[in-house]
């Protein structure tokens, strides 16, 4: 293949073109570009104009919608941002929260089934795993009714505890079969050493298990940023609302008001963007649950 | 196994003390997984046969919640929408292969990678932002689709779009055109990604056309990813409600209603707290969903 290339690119003899002809290849690879252009385009274009419209007034999205014109309307973004600005805090503690909690919880429950020895560990190991399987459909009105008579209704809690709940059957999983894996000599010297089982994991296993941490605080997290449902049953009081619902909020009690609700947008988009732009790889690791790389 | 040979080895020295610290390493992860997943999931189960708000009502039933359901025009509406609705979305599986397939044959591997970095990028905004500027698009007075047909001279087609019963149904299948799944795209490059180089050659040597070798080439390639991502969907469509419940709220009337949304509104809708009713529809949507699963494993499972 590659003898063919190279030969389309210096000239080559009548018979190698007879047999070969470099011009639908060529043909070929452009109109692979023009389809992939075309795609990310139409792709992206609500996100254009979402951009588009932030900076505009109504009348100017009503009467020049597909056209930016002067004068720009940046004061949209400031209004937006005593809005959403405290959405995103919510967001960010209750999905950060819930990342940080779930980690060395299932970090610890790895070590525990991957290298230790007690009674019971297979069947205990065998209901957290099985849950897996199990959908998780039917659990909404339930878990909402547990959470209103634990008395965790309009707080944090009630986010962050059902993401770590949820978290465990497979992350617990994961952490098992990277711990497992581990080098068993690190822990047996540690231990002849007179290190503690706390020690061990704190100090051999956890530093090991780096590259799962973050791909598991990763995926709770992006779970927890996006999910609209829970909180909003379980969060009621406006000052405590995460950006999903209270962006959905927001628009149903700004209607017509699309250049600041736009802005609002737009500047709830950018944690996601600048954990992407630092982490591009660990990132599209946490979304597919570390099953693709990128 | 290696590691429970090593770790029978260590018997001797693990005593009381190492047996207590494996309860402790465990425990969390235990507790945590029984209170805010099994335990919400058997009450679930339970209430199914009760008259039940949460609180003050709680009479057991037996099966008159299913009965009812089983009568109940509205629940069979959201039936229909939701295997019209998983219909569409088994069918707009296609276009992310195709994506994929084609970005997957640029030779140019810089503008591979710009091209896979593109279709990212909708992951990157929350998803609730997707579907709030999707149902502005919708939006008669504002909204891109009437402002285009305007600008175009088309203004007798101009539509209530979502406001519509007829054309609400189709407007969501029309949500996030040109229907690229980053997630599911990012499995299938992986899925090409794995396969022997010697492959393409062969095929490219052989003069196979660009259809050809998609049909015969790439496309049972991607079996194993197509299952995978095929499973999410049916368990999303099925048991899924999100979208309609941001975009529509299951309306106009009932015409985007589906399952999971009906089971959200007996419980959490104006005026009612019928708990008992939602969850039998829960477990019904469970059961399905439970069925999907399990057909999955044994099915994805035997061929790899």
């Amino acid at each position: 293949m590659d003898r063919i290339e190279q030969d389309v690119r210096w000239g080559t003899p009548a018979s190698v073109r007879l047999r070969k002809p470099a011009r639908p290849r060529a043909w070929g690879e452009l109109a692979k570009h023009a389809f992939m252009i075309l795609v990310c385009l139409l792709l992206l274009y609500p996100f254009a104009l979402m951009l588009q419209m932030s900076v505009k007034d109504t009348e100017q999205i009503m009467y020049e919608f597909f056209r930016i014109s002067s004068p720009y309307h940046f004061d949209n973004y400031a209004r937006a941002w005593s809005e959403v600005g405290p959405m995103i805090k919510n967001s960010v503690v209750m999905a950060g929260g819930s990342a940080l909690i779930s980690i060395f919880i299932t970090a610890a429950a790895g070590y525990g089934f991957g290298k230790l020895k007690f009674p019971g560990k297979e069947p205990l190991y065998w209901i957290v795993f099985a849950k897996m399987m199990l959908p998780g459909v039917m659990n909404l009105i339930p878990s909402f009714v547990l959470a209103w008579k634990l008395g965790l209704l309009n707080s944090y809690w009630a986010v962050i505890l059902f993401a770590v709940g949820g978290a465990q059957p497979f992350w617990v999983f994961v952490m098992r079969t990277f711990v497992a894996g581990q080098p068993q000599e690190l822990f047996d010297s540690a231990k002849v050493d007179g290190a503690g089982e706390a020690r061990i994991f704190w100090h051999i296993a956890l530093p090991l298990l780096r590259p799962v941490l973050s791909l598991s605080a990763l995926n709770v997290f992006l779970g927890v940023w996006n999910d609209y449902i829970w909180p909003l049953v379980t969060i009621q009081s406006f000052d405590k609302r995460p950006i999903t619902t209270g962006l959905a909020y927001l628009s149903s009690t700004h209607v017509g008001d699309y250049g600041p609700l736009m802005a609002g947008y737009v500047i709830a988009s950018v944690p996601l963007f600048l954990l992407f732009a630092f982490g591009m790889k660990q990132f599209v690791q946490g979304l597919t649950g570390g099953a693709v790389k990128l | 196994m290696a590691v429970q040979s090593a770790a029978r080895g260590q018997r001797k020295k693990t005593g009381r003390i190492g047996r207590a610290a494996g309860y402790g390493f465990v425990l969390p992860a235990v507790l945590f997984t029984v209170l805010f997943e099994y335990y919400p999931m058997l009450d679930g189960i339970f209430h199914s046969f009760y008259r039940w708000n949460g609180s003050t009502v709680e009479k057991f039933v037996g099966l008159d919640n299913f009965a009812e359901i089983f009568r109940d025009g509205v629940f069979w509406t959201s039936v229909k929408n939701m295997l019209f609705f998983l219909f569409f979305q088994i069918v707009l599986m296609i276009p992310t292969i195709a994506a994929c397939i084609v970005l997957f044959r640029i030779k140019n591997s810089k503008m591979q990678y710009v091209y896979r970095i593109l279709l990212c990028v909708p992951m990157i905004i929350p998803g609730i932002v997707t579907m709030l500027l999707w149902q502005f698009m919708y939006n008669p007075q504002y909204g891109f689709l009437n402002q285009l047909l305007d600008v175009l001279g088309l203004q007798q087609l101009q539509q209530l779009w979502l406001g519509d019963p007829a054309l609400a149904k189709w407007c969501l299948i029309f949500i996030g055109f040109p229907w690229i799944g980053t997630i599911a795209a990012l499995i299938y490059l992986a899925g090409l990604q794995n396969v022997d180089g010697s492959v393409w050659d062969a095929a490219a040597i052989d003069g196979a056309g660009p259809v050809k070798k998609a049909l015969f080439i790439e496309l049972p390639l991607l079996k194993g990813q197509f299952k995978l991502n095929l499973v999410t969907v049916l368990a999303g469509t099925v048991t899924g409600y999100g979208l309609q419940l941001v975009v529509t709220n299951g309306g106009p009337g009932f015409a985007t209603l589906v399952p999971g949304l009906y089971m959200y509104q007996r419980a959490f809708g104006s005026g009612t707290s019928d708990y008992g009713y939602a969850s039998a529809v829960g477990l019904i949507l469970f059961v399905i969903a439970l069925a999907i699963s399990a057909i999955s494993i044994k099915y994805i499972r035997s061929e790899e």
